[in-house]
């Protein structure tokens, strides 16, 4: 029994310290910030999986932001007013919008499934923007905040409890991406990624692993989208406008492509620079993409693909093996 | 049913959209299929060569001038950032390419923020004139547009087909190991592969800005549909490019008749259904690997 203890503690402790961190960082921080970051690292780690693992570069991320967004809108401005059904709703939402384009996307190569993933956030803008004005309000975007009702036990319609709800969450998303990076489909993910003729000798569809990946990625995005809808009582067509579909890429690739923990940290980084930045100069778009090519060029390691191999010299007694690989990112 | 003059009008938007979209969409084809990248910072010098044709135009009064100054600038620009940039990443793979060429694409947007602001400026057309085709009249820009797009395919042919460059970059889409082999310089071929699309992108912008405003986020406008027209077409194929820019562009005139906002949508849905036949597009080819 305690040696399950242990092993059990040696599995989570990386994931409990790290949100211990962000939890903390609620004394120093303000609080909008941090569930921002919260909801932005959730957002990403969908993209940085699909990036680091599977091999998909994805810009169409935006699409099933709003999917969830719209899916969790919908609910709480015409039919109901609980925002957990809400969130489940735009879960669903993702999940049958994913599961609808999956099967046609993944069986593209990786360079069409890009341009085509892009497309498909641009037409879901169109979608929402014009073609369904009627019920989206266009431009002007869905107001849903005195809609949501205060719900027993964990109150997420304030903030502060949305806080710990979100931490919450994260959590389990966190557990649950180190289980399957853990897990044997991980290695299916990866093997795919670097070589798709050995995974196919070997047994496996490498067919129903993209697909599988692309659902799983994609709905985590989508819970992203209806956690910034309940949080902020509102949504836009602004969320899935072009203009922001290099965000969670570029947070990918700043945190570490990959990585479990980069997509946090590239939140974390991405979210205080931006506000910081957009204070200073106000011309954001200059400065991140500049800050895109230059991570690129200098290396694309980003800031915990960097900062991991130390910690883990540091703490060589207890840690495992290096989970980041560094295959693969040239042209075999 | 649609009456004539309705028709022919649309017809002649379609075009002219549809040049637009094929003057851009070569910059994109021509990069992947000689260099293996997706630059989207084509886009870029889509709006870079919109600003200088704004600018231009509005201190020498002639807007033609100013279309061959976005071009030249776009074609300097691209000239840079093929230098300092991409020379650096010919080697990585695919997505590699496609991440910095966004980064350029956003940076360059900020870029043109900086020098020009936020506010969609207006850019005169050069000439207002009408004539009537089939008893309907259509502003003759329109056809101008359309013959200078079936010009530079003229002139691409010529060169791919006539010239030892365009010979060299023909057979470097098929094998660039067995060019450099042959002694050519390829790297230079890169260059002036990259400098041509950038060229030609310019010159659609420099085009297409009379007849829409010019906004710093215009390249991310028309992002889709350009991704539209190369995915149809076939990445790295000329002539499926042009076939699907004439495509692209009547369903989106012809479809703007029938029902407004299903006119963005229709080219996806028709993307998708070209994809679900065949996932290379019309003319892309099976497999290049590299």
């Amino acid at each position: 029994m305690g040696e399950a203890m242990v092993k059990a503690f040696r599995w989570w402790w990386g994931i409990l310290l790290a949100f211990l961190l962000v939890a903390l960082s609620r004394f120093v921080l303000p609080l909008a910030f941090i569930n921002e970051v919260i909801i932005f690292s959730i957002y990403t780690i969908g993209c940085s999986f699909l990036l680091g693992r599977v091999g998909f570069i994805s810009f169409g991320q935006p699409a099933y932001l709003a999917v969830g967004a719209y899916g969790t809108a919908f609910y709480l401005s015409y039919f109901g007013t609980n925002p957990y059904v809400g969130l489940l709703l735009g879960v669903l939402s993702g999940l049958a919008v994913s599961g609808l384009v999956g099967p046609l996307f993944v069986r593209l190569r990786s360079d069409y499934f890009a341009l085509v993933n892009l497309a498909l956030a641009v037409i879901i803008y169109y979608l929402m923007q014009k073609v369904l004005a009627d019920i989206t309000r266009g431009d002007n975007g869905l107001w849903f905040l005195t809609n949501i009702v205060a719900t027993p036990v964990l109150d997420i319609s304030s903030p502060n409890q949305f806080f710990i709800f979100a931490l919450l969450v994260a959590m389990a998303v966190w557990a649950f991406y180190k289980y399957l990076d853990d897990s044997i489909f991980g290695a299916c993910c990866l093997a795919t990624k670097v070589n798709e003729d050995k995974l196919m000798f070997l047994g496996y569809s490498n067919y129903s692993v993209r697909l599988t990946a692309f659902i799983i990625a994609n709905t985590t995005t989508a819970l992203a989208g209806a956690m910034y809808a309940v949080y902020l009582g509102f949504v836009s067509p602004e969320i899935t406008s072009p203009a922001r579909a290099a965000d969670p890429v570029v947070v990918t690739i700043l945190g570490g492509t990959g990585t479990l923990y980069g997509p946090l940290v590239g939140a974390i980084a991405y979210t205080g620079m931006k506000d910081v930045i957009s204070k200073l100069i106000g011309n954001w778009e200059l400065f991140i993409g500049f800050l895109l090519v230059f991570i690129m060029l200098a290396g694309e390691r980003g800031i915990w693909g960097t900062l991991q191999p130390r910690l883990q010299a540091l703490f060589s007694r207890n840690s495992a093996p290096a989970a980041m690989d560094d295959r693969a990112t040239k042209r075999p | 049913m649609m009456d004539t003059q309705l028709l022919i009008s649309g017809i002649l938007f379609g075009l002219s959209i549809g040049s637009i979209y094929f003057l851009m969409a070569i910059g994109l084809s021509l990069c992947f299929g000689l260099m293996r990248i997706i630059s989207l910072d084509q886009l870029l010098y889509y709006s870079v060569g919109a600003y200088i044709t704004y600018s231009l135009s509005l201190a020498t009064g002639n807007i033609w001038l100013g279309v061959l100054g976005g071009v030249g600038v776009a074609g300097i620009v691209s000239f840079a950032v093929e230098r300092l940039i991409f020379r650096r990443i010919y080697e990585r793979e695919l997505t590699f390419s496609m991440i910095t060429s966004f980064g350029i694409l956003i940076g360059g947007i900020g870029v043109i923020k900086f020098f020009w602001g936020v506010v969609p400026r207006p850019v005169p057309v050069p000439t207002l004139a009408q004539v009537g085709i089939l008893g309907t009249e259509v502003p003759v820009y329109r056809l101008i547009v359309v013959a200078i797009a079936v010009l530079v395919y003229a002139g691409i042919w010529l060169f791919l087909n006539r010239t030892i460059i365009g010979k060299a970059i023909r057979a470097g889409i098929e094998n660039v190991e067995h060019v450099e082999g042959l002694g050519i310089n390829v790297s230079r071929l890169f260059t002036i592969t990259f400098i041509i699309a950038g060229t030609l992108s310019g010159l659609a912008g420099g085009l297409h800005a009379p007849l829409i405003m010019v906004d710093p986020s215009m390249g991310l406008e028309v992002l889709a549909f350009v991704f539209m027209v190369v995915i149809i077409g076939g990445l790295g194929s000329i002539k499926g490019t042009l076939i699907s820019a004439f495509i692209v562009g009547q369903v989106v005139s012809l479809g703007s008749l029938i029902y407004a906002p299903l006119a963005q949508m229709a080219p996806f849905a028709i993307m998708l259904l070209i994809l679900l036949i065949k996932p290379t597009g019309l003319y892309g080819s099976a497999l290049l690997k590299r």
